[in-house]
């Protein structure tokens, strides 16, 4: 299993405006399995046998459509493995990190004090291990929490 | 022209030049081998089979709605475009090279040196043949075509080359599906001249001296655009495709905006202030 959380972010000192709160993951690794991305606040005993619940500060998921690992030579899949300039005008290379947002306005209002910690589960469909070429995840690069009011 | 179109979040980057293959320096002439060479060391969609294969075997044939139409110039220029990026992602200082096959009283006709040799520097020349792909030779096997695993060339067969004066009429033809169609006859001959593989659509980009050959022929279309500046290929093609390649026939248009121009040939070294 893997997981992978984030610092502690800070959170609006006054909450009361806030009408709706955004997670956005950065650099999400969509190379490998199909996979969904179970997403809990300030519970860092989370794992794939967690209730989806308000009392296990359940905010949300997502779900990446994976690439299934790599079918070609060396460095095949590695966005690294190209010579880009200014007139490149190939479409980025097909394995660059996504950016997901996910909605989290009701787990967050039940989060009590100044931070909330991310704890992200991966959680592999049946029978992946089969399926893909490859079963890692990498963790996403950075969280951003956003709050709008 | 030496730089590229700017857009308005930066300036003018400069251009690549392709150069002609005779004029090469030998450092520039290593880089072109050594490239080759790399891509065919490659067996997924980064290396040599795989844009070979896109020309013709194995299927589908891409060219097949790019000889004989007005797309001719456009989809071959979008083709040694990505060819070129491919090269360039092995080694940045990488470009394609021009062939100049005009013949005359003073020329005969012959390949390009770099290309003719068997051995470089006592080692396989790249230039000189590449490896066809299994799935292409058993597909042109299927179809009745008994051809080599290796290209091989037969120069010297009729056709003849085109000449220096038959290059310079076809540049005074004004109108683009004019120009187009009788330069891609002079197209033709070049490759029944040559021979063995690149006499034949489905394996012909497996040759190395294919991408030399067409280079040239993108070059003649770049000095007719110069000589008749607006002069267009038809409205209504001007937004269509190029499959398999991500570009329209109007993105193929401006040499500068893709990176390169041509040059006979360069050389450019670092500046020192001196106060």
């Amino acid at each position: 299993m893997t997981r992978f959380q984030s610092e502690p972010l800070d959170l609006p000192a006054d909450r009361t405006d806030v009408q709706r709160a955004d997670l956005v993951f950065y650099g999400v690794d969509h190379s490998g399995p199909t996979y969904e991305a179970r997403i809990f606040l300030d519970n860092a005993r989370a794992n794939v046998d967690t209730p989806l619940t308000a009392d296990e500060r359940y905010a949300g998921s997502f779900t990446v459509f994976g690439h299934g690992g790599c079918f070609g030579g060396d460095d095949h899949c590695a966005p690294r493995d190209r010579y880009s300039d200014e007139f490149d005008r190939r479409p980025p290379h097909p394995l660059t990190p996504q950016t997901v947002a996910v909605t989290i306005t009701d787990a967050l209002e039940r989060i009590q004090g100044e931070q909330v910690k991310v704890h992200v589960v991966i959680v592999l469909p049946e029978g992946m291990e089969k399926l893909s070429g490859s079963t890692a995840v990498a963790a996403c690069e950075r969280v951003r929490l956003a709050t709008y009011a | 022209m030496s730089t590229g179109t700017p857009i308005a979040q930066q300036p003018a980057a400069p251009v690549r030049f392709r150069r002609n293959a005779d004029r090469l320096t030998e450092g520039q002439l290593q880089t072109l081998r050594n490239a080759f060479q790399a891509v065919y060391e490659i067996d997924d969609d980064r290396g040599y089979g795989y844009f070979a294969g896109i020309h013709g075997l194995p299927l589908p044939i891409s060219c097949e709605n790019a000889h004989g139409t007005p797309y001719f110039l456009p989809w071959h220029r979008a083709y040694l475009y990505f060819f070129e990026r491919a090269l360039r992602d092995r080694d940045p200082n990488a470009g394609l090279v021009w062939w100049d096959w005009r013949v005359d009283s003073d020329r005969q006709p012959s390949l390009p040196n770099p290309y003719a040799k068997a051995k470089a520097d006592g080692k396989a020349n790249p230039l000189y043949s590449a490896k066809v792909t299994k799935l292409a030779l058993e597909q042109g096997r299927r179809g009745g075509m008994q051809i080599g695993a290796t290209t091989k060339r037969e120069p010297g067969s009729p056709p003849e080359l085109p000449s220096r004066d038959e290059v310079n009429e076809v540049l005074e033809r004004k109108q683009f599906t004019d120009f187009s169609g009788a330069l891609e006859g002079l197209h033709g001959r070049v490759h029944g001249w040559v021979g063995g593989h690149m006499g034949v659509i489905p394996f012909a980009a497996f040759d190395p001296v294919f991408w030399a050959h067409h280079t040239m022929i993108d070059r003649i279309w770049r000095l007719w655009q110069l000589r008749h500046p607006g002069a267009l290929p038809p409205a209504s093609l001007l937004d269509e495709a190029l499959p398999p390649f991500r570009m329209t026939v109007r993105q193929t248009l401006s040499v500068s905006a893709l990176g390169y121009d041509y040059a006979f040939a360069t050389a450019s070294s670092e500046v020192t202030v001196r106060r």
